[in-house]
């Protein structure tokens, strides 16, 4: 049955001078834009998350101008409590309070018994 | 509040990022076959000319975000002037002209019937710059690029239109092309 059958002729590879045909992708138009705003969203949402629970990023390449002045105030209060003894005159920490007096009524009343 | 405002800055800059990598790869796709696995080439060019609705409410999210976060210190001069920041004047800077050249390649597309093609095209390839400019700025000045997931991401796609940005100018200096 083999012997008698017709040889098939190759299937051509090429077709045109040179030309390999390429097959493109079935998606269309509006699905590729639907997936560019899905990608952009969900890298969006994606970072927002993260940037929620990595709020402070200590070895980001970038600190602001008042970050950097706090890091440096910080520092140099830091070195001052461990560095001076308590008998140097040089350094003094004010400490006020942040709780003032103020002119209006009370909103509350204290029962008294 | 405050930090709300820095959260969003954070996402949407590197939601811009993925907006414009999408833009520029769907750019170069049409002649490097680079998106021919998922759709044709006239599907390509739609989402290439669909993109600046992404960019932009990307873009100005980033923007205004770093506008109303206090500690960024970004004023409405620096948006568009680079270099007047107090601290980090190249890194924001470069952001600076980013969105200076993307102002400008949306312009002049939006004016394209007013230039003539090839006009328009000298225009047009200042996307590339532009797309150089926003890489070095998240990488000088990207906060979450200190994740290795989010580095390994942003890199492997700058890569990637690296090369075929490559591949887009080596098919346009084809001597063949240019005797033809």
């Amino acid at each position: 049955m083999n012997a008698k059958s017709p040889t098939l002729p190759p299937i051509p590879v090429k077709t045109g001078p040179g030309r390999t045909v390429k097959r493109s992708g079935p998606v269309p138009a509006w699905g590729l834009k639907l997936g560019g705003v899905l990608t952009t969203l969900g890298v969006f949402l994606t970072s927002f998350g993260y940037a929620g629970t990595h709020l402070y990023v200590t070895d980001a390449p970038l600190q602001p101008a008042t970050v950097a002045a706090v890091a440096t105030t910080n520092t140099t209060t830091a070195a001052a409590a461990t560095a001076v003894p308590s008998t140097a005159t040089t350094t003094t920490t004010t400490l006020t309070t942040t709780v003032q007096t103020t002119t209006r009524p009370a909103v509350t009343v204290t029962k008294k018994s | 509040m405050d930090l709300v405002f820095w959260e969003i800055a954070r996402a949407s800059g590197l939601a811009a990022y993925a907006a414009l990598c999408i833009s520029v790869l769907s750019g170069l796709a049409p002649r490097t076959q680079a998106l021919s696995f998922l759709a044709n080439n006239r599907a390509v060019r739609a989402l290439h000319d669909w993109t600046p609705w992404i960019i932009i409410p990307a873009a100005l999210t980033h923007i205004v975000a770093l506008l109303l976060d206090a500690t960024a210190h970004i004023g409405v001069l620096d948006v568009f002037v680079p270099f007047l920041t107090s601290y980090g004047q190249l890194a924001i800077g470069l952001g600076t002209i980013s969105i200076d050249l993307l102002i400008i390649v949306l312009v002049t597309t939006w004016m394209r019937r007013r230039f003539t093609n090839n006009a328009w095209q000298w225009w047009h390839r200042v996307s590339y710059l532009g797309f150089v400019t926003m890489f070095l700025h998240s990488m000088l000045s990207g906060t979450d690029l200190t994740s290795p997931f989010i580095a390994f991401l942003s890199w492997a796609s700058a890569i990637g239109i690296g090369y075929y940005a490559l591949e887009r100018l080596g098919k346009a200096l084809n001597p063949a092309r240019i005797r033809a």
